[in-house]
């Protein structure tokens, strides 16, 4: 029996996708929102290292299936091997309702005004596509607060000097410095820097009906097991089911958007839990698959007017692709300085995102989150033992008096960096996968150092003994959990995907509202600017939808 | 029971639960071992203890590293079962020829002068005939640090040892703001 015609398909229920699904469905519109994975379940897995957004050792979480989601990488050399989500360079995201809101480490980060027009600020960047954004940050503003409102942020913007302008104060007081952080604190003041409590998508207090935060270590990479951590999956998108007009279809793979003769997208096609093929037909299809899986979407679905795959015809769709290279600093200290009050990261300093000389963007720098044992096994200064004795007593000595200091850089979006079709490997319904390509720009390593270097500095200056840096940005292609570029947004469709609101230039009812549009990354976690990315596309389409009613 | 009698007991009890000088719990599961053999598992439990040794807190063999390695293999790392196969023949081989020994009856320093040597690639083909030292090397190695240092309920970490040893709650307590100001 085929499926009812709705208004709206929303594929992928994540960040972005689950707030696009809210605001449409509050408009009185139907949706349909698609979404791989299942609804997480906190009791599975709770304070497993080795199965953690963090380290899929033995395996993921929340999905996908590694045994049926492989994904190609390729070398420098051209070579080509096959990964899964378990085997190093998949770059994968959880698939679930809320996908990484669920699991992520929470950080809140409104992008500075500087992130929206970082080719006017610094200039045109050789061998790079760096581009303003065809939106400012005063567009995306009010959804900046929606998000923060809507989902739930923790923090207080002024205190840090660096802060965007803003209309509204975020809503829950922010947490509370933990030990390492109060060791931090003065340090970086005497050198110059400001340091203000990280803004958090956790519940501080009470809020939205769920309980406030109980300091869980393993927190970064599991789910809340007291549901104090916002994501799509326990605000906007139940929200929206009650309206009656959402539903959340879960355990269904989209392969393809079907786009007519006429370049119009009529539906998608899936396999549902049974692993039968459906279609779905619908007035306007959104993707919000993040970079990788969206861009793959997009490439797989070929038509007369877009033989290249829809929105495809200057083969901007799947370039572009960026992450973000971690950077920053170890140090030692001769006294305990673990409280191992979850999640660890409590304190930020923007002083090095914008206006560095002789670089281009730079990013935060904040306290980590809690290294958990296996992840210790690998944090050592150079020349330490691998192994043996001596590794094993820096372990038991070491544990409770090492402070980590780091930050993404801003990377330069490189062209070659791209997301293309293998068509030789297929996932298990058949569908051709994903394979990642590409080196990153050199500069991205000189930013690294740049950062780690002053990561370093605040370590010594704190009074540890011992400090080392861990420098990024090298090899490629980047991606992984920050993933983000493959569709961007831009004014010209023979440089860019999607148009300032979204949709895709061409298609005027394909419209894509996730990570994939950003030109560039900003030197900040991505998470509250995808979110304010989905209010932006989902606002958009509510206002200007034309549809008829369904019920 | 007379002396040499006592003596072959604990020989043959030993070589059924896998080490000379250190005997992990036969009773940690059920049916002993699902991929390897009695024998393969006393080489890898002294290469495991090697990586990770008792000290003052206890070792690899004490948490029941074995387990985790020999549960993983016959679930999610069954890529890594030729890998396991071929490095415990290779590096008993090895022992064999050079030592006239198996690997677990060598002393503790000549087992970390030759593990240096296949972490360094530092083999000829013909000492070392399928693959890189250092590929199996590693493979152990990182096999080792998960079993030792991740959760339990994977085979590993028996009692929570290394988490004791970090000074870490075991379990961890859920449901209390532990915060302390």
């Amino acid at each position: 029996m085929a499926n009812k015609h709705t208004n709206a398909i929303v594929v992928g229920a994540g960040a972005g996708g689950g707030i696009v699904a809210k605001e449409l469905a509050t408009a009185g519109i139907s949706v349909v929102l698609f979404e791989r994975g299942e609804w997480p379940n906190y009791d599975e897995h709770p304070n497993d290292e080795l199965i953690s957004q963090r380290s899929e050792v033995l395996g993921s979480p929340f999905g996908p299936d590694h045994l049926k989601n492989p994904r190609v990488l390729v070398r420098k050399d051209g070579s080509r091997q096959v990964v899964t989500p378990i085997r190093g360079g998949y770059g994968n995201n959880a698939a679930c309702v809320g996908s990484g809101t669920v699991s992520y480490g929470a950080m809140a980060w409104r992008f500075m005004e500087e992130d929206f027009k970082l080719k006017t600020v610094y200039g045109a960047v050789e061998g790079s596509t760096l581009a303003d954004w065809p939106i400012s940050y005063q567009d995306l503003e009010p959804c900046y607060e929606k998000a923060e409102w809507e989902i739930g942020v923790s923090g207080d913007d002024t205190q840090n000097p660096f802060a965007p302008p803003r209309r509204k104060k975020q809503p829950m007081p922010p947490f509370e410095y933990n030990q390492e952080a109060r060791v931090l604190l003065e340090a970086s003041k005497r050198l110059g820097m400001h340091p203000f409590p990280l803004p958090m998508l956790r519940n501080s207090i009470p809020f939205n009906g769920r309980a406030g935060c109980i300091r869980n270590r393993t927190c970064c990479g599991f789910a809340c097991p007291v549901d104090a951590k916002n994501g799509t999956q326990n605000t906007v998108i139940p929200v929206a089911m009650a309206t009656g007009n959402c539903e959340a279809r879960t355990g269904c793979m989209v392969v393809e958007i079907l786009v007519d003769d006429h370049g119009r997208a009529t539906g998608v096609k899936y396999f549902d839990r049974n692993n039968q093929p459906q279609v779905q037909t619908a007035d306007v299809v959104v993707v919000s698959g993040a970079a990788v899986e969206t861009a793959r979407l997009l490439l797989n679905s070929k038509s007369k007017l877009f033989p290249y795959g829809a929105g495809n015809n200057y083969d901007w769709v799947g370039r572009n692709l960026m992450g973000h290279a971690y950077t920053g600093a170890y140090g030692l200290f001769d006294y305990d300085l673990l409280d191992f009050a979850g999640p660890g990261a409590t304190v930020a300093w923007c002083d090095f995102n914008h206006h560095n000389p002789g670089i281009i963007g730079g990013g935060l720098l904040a306290n980590e989150f809690n290294r958990l044992p296996y992840l210790y096994c690998g944090v050592r200064p150079p020349g330490a033992a691998r192994w043996g004795k001596e590794h094993k007593e820096f372990q038991r000595n070491q544990y409770h008096r090492t402070a980590q200091v780091v930050g993404p850089i801003q990377e330069m979006p490189m062209f070659e960096s791209r997301v293309t079709i293998e068509p030789r490997i297929k996932d298990f319904w058949g569908t051709p996968v994903a394979a990642m390509s590409g080196e990153r720009h050199p500069l991205d390593h000189e930013h690294c150092k740049f950062l780690s270097a002053k990561a370093e500095a605040l370590l010594r200056e704190a009074g540890a003994y011992q400090t080392w840096q861990s420098v990024g940005g090298q090899g490629g292609p980047s991606g992984g959990q920050h993933q983000n570029g493959t569709a961007r947004m831009g004014n010209d469709k023979r440089t860019s995907v999607v148009n300032q609101f979204g949709q895709i230039h061409e298609i005027d009812n394909l419209f894509v509202a996730d990570g994939s549009v950003l030109p560039n990354g900003g030197g900040f976690n991505p998470a509250l600017t995808i979110m304010a990315i989905g209010f932006w596309v989902g606002g958009h389409l509510a206002k200007n939808f034309a549809g008829t009613k369904f019920k | 029971m007379t002396e040499p009698s006592r003596r072959s007991f604990i020989r043959s009890a030993s070589l059924a639960c896998g080490s000379v000088l250190l005997l992990p719990s036969c009773r940690q599961q059920p049916g002993g071992y699902r991929f390897f053999t009695a024998a393969e598992a006393a080489c890898l439990v002294a290469f495991c203890e090697q990586i990770i040794p008792g000290d003052e807190s206890p070792g690899a063999t004490d948490a029941g590293v074995i387990w985790y390695i020999d549960r993983q293999l016959s679930g999610v790392f069954e890529y890594d079962r030729e890998s396991y196969r071929n490095g415990l023949k290779n590096l008993q081989s090895l022992c064999s020829v050079q030592f006239e020994k198996n690997f677990e009856r060598l002393a503790f320093p000549e087992q970390t002068t030759l593990l240096k040597k296949l972490e360094a690639n530092q083999l000829t083909a013909m000492e070392w005939p399928t693959g890189k030292p250092a590929d199996f090397f590693n493979l152990v190695r990182s096999h080792t640090m998960q079993g030792f240092y991740g959760s339990p309920i994977h085979g590993g970490n028996k009692d929570y040892v290394s988490f004791r040893m970090l000074r870490l709650d075991d379990p961890l307590v859920i449901g209390q703001n532990r915060y302390r100001t």
